[in-house]
């Protein structure tokens, strides 16, 4: 019952989305241009690459593209449900943040999922249909059980993503400032288009637990291609649960340090 | 010419108030440039050769260009559209200062500011990849400075053409967006621009982008021959002629409607 309400309400979030996208629709063409090249340059260096090199950091180039697809993948999930944490840190400097907390729903959520990117979510449409098109014509192979694997792990790298953008949010909270921090985020994130593993330590380690952008993409991929992974899918799904706890236990820590601005 | 003295002194200090804002920034730059060089270390790893460049040219390539990225891309002035319309720019109008040459300084402090992070990072970079540099001669490499310089200038011409979108509009994320996506890639930031397709080259070399730092490189990596460097240079010149020319005329015309009420 609880949780009809919250779809409820996030529907709202969305068509309140949907109708700010409508009222700037020209900067918003512009945008998806911007994304459609983004992703298809990006493709263009992959594809540059796979005829010319014949293994990559100890994969096959084909692989290598399955980093990609995923990495846009869970990044695009990233950006369609949680791009209020974008905002969060200047919501709690205009006092808006005040208001969530005299609402009957949880203040996460809202902080969280209140502005869900529109764009992307329609991105995402073609986004898929092409990853989809490039996957069936890469030369692999995949068993419905590696398939069957890749999901949970996906679904644990989403948990991952959600905790990020938590802890994100409890730092918004704390020192109001947030936005250094996310760009970060993001650019380490981007790291993870090709597998962690070619980067050299200490980064290397800081990517698969500090910021575990490789528990997120590159397990579930090697899992997906049958490649031993780096580390095991126990530990894998260890971080991705533990983040989530840790990251909670964070917001509510940094929730009790909040002084509001009394607008 | 004292005055100018001390707008430099002034925007210096001011771009180091927010010494933690300043630090990502060059964080995001430094963890970009690392990516880059581990892609192309690996990919080198098993070839010696790979798109008609050898290992050490291609390391050369990503040097420059993290060098030229900082210092032809990034702008100080890549809000100006939003000053623009908040009225912000209303205090400088009344001031005995010429408008562009307030902006010239304001790009001149960024610029300092980024050269001595660069060599910093540089020389971090360089003790983890220990690459080998490829120098030109002395007479291409003071072709190299002037290019770079006409680069420079460029630069600054194209984010004052853009920044004049803010006379007659708030929203401008959606082109600068578009922008960005586009001198990403058509500026040769990720990989050179010759390893594209010819037809997809041929696209890009009639824009303006690859003159902001991709025709510099190669000059540097003495890829031209002198009727290449000829042309380039006449197109190099064309370009600021041309955009300096449009430029001056929107923003003689945005001056003009300009109004700012109750700032």
């Amino acid at each position: 019952m609880r949780l009809k309400t919250y779809f409820n309400v996030w529907k709202i979030f969305g068509f309140n989305a949907i109708q700010e996208n409508l009222v700037n629709r020209g900067s918003n063409i512009l945008f998806m241009i911007g994304k459609v090249l983004r992703f298809s340059f990006s493709l263009i260096f992959l594809f540059l690459i796979k005829n010319t090199v014949s293994s990559f950091a100890g994969y096959t180039s084909a692989q290598m593209i399955v980093f990609f697809l995923t990495y846009q993948f869970i990044d695009l999930i990233s950006q369609i449900f949680y791009r209020g944490t974008y905002v969060f840190s200047n919501e709690v400097r205009l006092g808006s943040f005040d208001a969530y907390l005299t609402k009957p729903i949880n203040p996460l959520f809202r902080a969280l999922t209140g502005k869900p990117d529109i764009n992307d979510a329609i991105f995402m449409i073609p986004s898929l249909a092409v990853s989809f098109y490039i996957f069936n014509n890469l030369d692999i192979s995949v068993t419905w059980l590696s398939l069957v694997w890749y999901l949970i792990l996906v679904t644990n790298g989403l948990l991952i993503i959600t905790a990020i953008n938590i802890l994100i949010l409890s730092i918004g909270i704390l020192t109001t400032e947030t936005e250094g921090i996310i760009w970060i985020y993001r650019d380490l994130s981007s790291m993870g288009r090709f597998p962690i593993g070619m980067y050299m330590q200490p980064l290397r380690f800081v990517l698969f637990f500090i910021i575990p952008i490789g528990m997120m993409i590159t397990i579930p991929t090697e899992v997906l291609l049958g490649v031993k992974p780096s580390f095991s899918i126990f530990v894998t799904i260890l971080v991705g649960v533990g983040s989530l706890i840790a990251s909670l236990k964070f917001w509510n820590w940094a929730l009790k340090k909040y002084s509001g601005v009394g607008s | 010419m004292t005055k100018y003295l001390t707008l430099l002194k002034i925007t210096w200090q001011n771009s180091l108030v927010y010494r933690l804002s300043l630090f990502t920034w060059r964080l995001r730059s430094f963890l970009s440039s690392l990516m880059s060089l581990t892609v192309w270390t690996v990919i080198f790893t098993s070839n010696n050769s790979a798109f008609g460049y050898s290992k050490e040219s291609m390391i050369t390539y990503i040097f420059l260009v993290a060098f030229l990225q900082s210092m032809i891309i990034a702008s100080s002035l890549n809000g100006l559209a939003s000053r623009l319309y908040s009225g912000e720019i209303s205090n400088y109008l009344l001031k005995p200062i010429n408008l562009f040459g307030l902006f010239a300084i304001q790009e001149i402090a960024d610029k300092i500011k980024n050269l001595l992070f660069l060599f910093l990072e540089s020389l971090f970079l360089f003790l983890i990849f220990k690459p080998i540099i490829v120098f030109p001669d002395l007479k291409l490499f003071l072709l190299f400075l002037i290019w770079s310089f006409g680069g420079l200038i460029l630069n600054f011409i194209i984010t004052l053409l853009f920044g004049s979108l803010g006379f007659w509009s708030p929203q401008v994320w959606g082109p600068k967006f578009l922008f960005f996506m586009i001198l990403d890639f058509t500026a040769g930031k990720l990989f050179p621009l010759d390893i594209l397709p010819i037809m997809l080259q041929k696209i890009i070399y009639l824009t303006p982008f690859p003159y902001l730092s991709f025709v510099q490189i190669q000059l540097f990596l003495n890829r031209l021959n002198s009727q290449d460097i000829l042309k380039h240079t006449v197109i190099l010149v064309f370009w600021i002629f041309i955009l300096g020319t449009i430029t001056n005329k929107i923003w003689k015309k945005g001056l003009k409607s300009y109004e700012s009420v109750g700032i």
